[in-house]
């Protein structure tokens, strides 16, 4: 529910009023408590429910408020892209009074675009930001690049470093100049340009040097290369030269990716223990000369990727200590793979295991392997799938007694309806940690009765932890919303369009994999 | 087919639970302890709903106060009427999960006020505020976070004049000064 701040205003002022008005005039025997007589500590605390804008207009109201609007602790996490719900800022000069009177020591995090990447900021904020750490550069946008010959300085304490990609401003120019200064890294985003790619061919240009930067950064941990069009198997092949501890590679929507890298890759990177791949370009034969049985990988996306059965099969079953796999819209993954996997043990240490769209699965092959292995898992997805419907998940659900996150439904219409007040019956007696679900059928496709609300009450008195629950926009989902917001629990439900449920939150780096 | 020894295990087990019963019951009746408003009047509390103030739950075991004894702890700071109001609070949230550590990465909503807590605060200004600093002496995180948040719900959305007519601050900038910060701000302000 989004209560306009002005009703709250409202409602305050009117009881104020009541007070003032009711003929006994000022009977409030608080009436000369004032705003004024709250100490800085908790002005500072009700600062910070603000956002930096408004922040800004308080400094306005008196000198008290000025001071402690411009306290440092309420800059400690900056955005400066206005487009992503940042701030504005217009002119550079204000930008370099901000970082020294502003934001100071206190200063961790900042989101800079393009306009405002130039040296005089990069060098203030390396001379007065001691405790930047994590740094997002945001060059999606630009036409041109500023001249950095004169960048002399950089933030050198810098663990995080999140650089959005333009697809035509090559960046040697700027990235030169702060290979020294970034030895420290050990969370390393590029960000391509994948969302806005256009259906017409265009030119591909390599804008930054992955040869040249994976030598000025040793220690990274966590490498995002998200959506670039230029990436390939060489680029995997130089990072894990020189990254030995090296713990989490991702290389979503890279779709020169094939994998003729990922040998090496394992042979020299031992801790490897997150490899996300999809949507790649990935070659089974490649996949077939990796040395599964060695690695220490943990945690694997194959999502939407042309895979075949026997390198399914071969790669699974060699695979000893797989925790996390996702491999939804994979034509290869068939029942015999699900066999093979589970006739070799491999599963025994699964928790989270996503099928999205695999059509090539029967219903009797899913429920063999929940049968065996669903008492393990947090997180499931069997979505995308029309002939999996709530029969299955009810004779499943018992099983999956531990799950946190559940993702089920396909948007598409289905002949038959599914019976969700039983089914949310049946979720809310089983699955008591669940975190996160998402029921993503038709709106159409749903059907319940009156005895609707008894089946949601019990989902929300038992599913305490329950934090995120998506539906289709119809009026089931008005119905959930309704029964959780008069418990008070706002936040809960959420359509589709606002939020998807993802196993993701499972992944040990989920935190250092966040970007935007 | 539960076996003797399962079956015996069981019925230790249920006893176990009674005997925690017995002994809830009893600490439930057993450990009030006297509040004193800054105007004399005493409440009788129970322990663990006092507890969830930080202040008392120190003083209470830095004193070494027990349960035997039929100590009054002294709070000069808070009058009656918001100590009542305080303790309102405090008893319809005695069985609320502590509120989680702040995660400073996390935005801040205030959206997400509770019904009661948003009744209980349809105060007039004065008592908010009062509650506010009984709050923040007693250290009741929940009751400050809350309150807070309800103060930057007026907050949000209003010029600087508003805000000052809406708390009755005086503005104690000069003509020079005020340009002078409208200035260092205005770079935040929609284009």
């Amino acid at each position: 529910m989004d209560v306009s701040p002005d009703v709250w205003g409202q409602l305050a002022l009117e009881a104020s009023q009541v007070y003032l008005t009711d003929g006994t005039a000022a009977k409030s025997p608080f009436a000369g408590t004032t705003i004024e007589k709250l100490p800085d500590k908790v002005l500072l605390h009700i600062f910070s429910y603000l956002t930096h804008k408004e922040i800004c207009r308080m400094a306005r109201v008196c000198k008290r408020w000025r001071l402690i609007a411009y306290d440092t602790r309420l800059w400690k996490n900056v955005s400066l892209r206005p487009e992503i719900s940042g701030l504005h800022v217009g002119s550079l000069e204000s930008l370099l009074a901000l970082i020294s009177i502003r934001f100071g020591p206190s200063l961790r995090y900042i989101e800079l675009p393009i306009e405002l990447i130039t040296h005089t900021v990069l060098h203030e904020l390396a001379n007065k930001c001691p405790n930047l750490t994590h740094m997002l550069l945001d060059f999606s946008t630009a036409m041109q690049l500023h001249d950095f010959s004169e960048l002399q300085a950089f933030p050198t304490k810098l663990r995080y470093l999140c650089i959005c990609l333009s697809e035509v401003i090559f960046m040697e120019g700027f990235m030169r100049k702060i290979y020294n200064f970034i030895n420290g890294l050990e969370i390393l985003h590029l960000i391509g340009t994948y969302e806005k790619v256009e259906e017409e061919e265009e030119e591909i240009y390599e804008v930054i040097n992955v040869h040249k930067l994976k030598s000025a950064t040793p220690n990274l941990r966590v490498i995002n290369l998200y959506g670039i069009n230029f990436v390939d198997d060489s680029h995997i092949d130089a990072f894990s030269s020189n990254c030995i501890q090296l713990e989490c590679l991702a290389v979503n929507f890279c779709n020169k990716v094939t994998g003729s890298t990922l040998k090496t890759l394992f042979q020299r990177s031992r801790r490897l223990k997150c490899l996300l791949m999809n949507g790649t370009n990935l070659q089974s034969e490649y996949l077939m000369q990796v040395e599964w049985e060695k690695c220490a990988l943990q945690e694997l996306d194959i999502t939407a990727t042309d895979l075949n059965t026997e390198s399914l099969q071969d790669m699974l079953t060699r695979l000893p200590g797989l925790r996390f796999l996702s491999a939804g819209q994979l034509n290869g993954l068939n029942d015999s793979v699900l066999k093979t996997w589970m006739e070799a043990g491999n599963p025994r240490n699964l928790v989270a295991l996503d099928l999205d769209s695999s059509d090539n699965l029967t219903e009797e092959a899913i429920y063999k392997f929940l049968c065996k292995h669903g008492h393990q898992l947090w997180g499931l997805g069997l979505s995308g799938m029309t002939h999996i419907t709530d029969s299955l998940w009810q004779t499943v659900l018992p099983i999956l007694t531990n799950a946190k996150i559940l993702v089920m439904g396909t948007q598409e219409r289905l002949g038959i309806n599914i019976l969700v007040d039983q089914l949310m019956d049946s979720i809310a007696r089983n699955c008591l940690n669940l975190e996160r679900i998402e029921l993503r059928w038709d709106p159409d496709n749903l059907r319940f009765s009156d005895k609707s609300q008894k089946a949601i009450d019990t989902l929300r008195v038992k599913c305490l932890k329950l934090r995120c629950l998506c539906l289709s926009d119809g009026r089931y989902y008005e119905v959930v919303k309704a029964n959780f917001e008069r418990a008070d629990r706002m936040t809960v439900v959420r359509t589709l369009t606002n939020c998807r449920v993802s196993n993701y939150y499972l992944l040990s780096n989920y935190k250092d994999l966040i970007f935007n | 087919m539960p076996t003797l020894g399962t079956y015996k295990l069981q019925v230790q087990e249920k006893l176990l639970q009674v005997a925690r019963l017995v002994n809830k019951c009893f600490k439930t009746q057993m450990p009030n302890i006297k509040l004193q408003s800054s105007d004399g009047e005493t409440f009788e509390v129970d322990v663990e709903i006092a507890k969830c103030s930080v202040t008392i739950k120190t003083m209470l075991e830095d004193l070494g106060m027990d349960d035997e004894e039929e100590e009054v702890v002294p709070l000069p700071n808070v009058n009656s009427a918001i100590l009542r109001k305080v303790i309102q609070w405090a008893t319809y949230h005695k069985d609320d999960p502590p509120p989680p550590e702040d995660d400073e990465n996390k935005e801040k909503r205030t959206d997400d006020i509770s019904s009661w807590d948003a009744d209980f605060l349809k105060v007039d200004q004065g008592t908010l505020f009062e509650l506010i600093l009984a709050a923040n002496y007693l250290d009741i995180k929940g009751l400050l976070d809350v309150t807070c948040k309800t103060v930057a719900n007026m907050i949000k959305g209003k010029a600087p004049e508003e805000i000052r007519k809406t708390f009755n601050i005086k503005n104690d900038f000069t003509a020079s000064e005020e340009e002078q910060v409208r200035k260092e701000n205005e770079w935040c302000e929609e284009k």
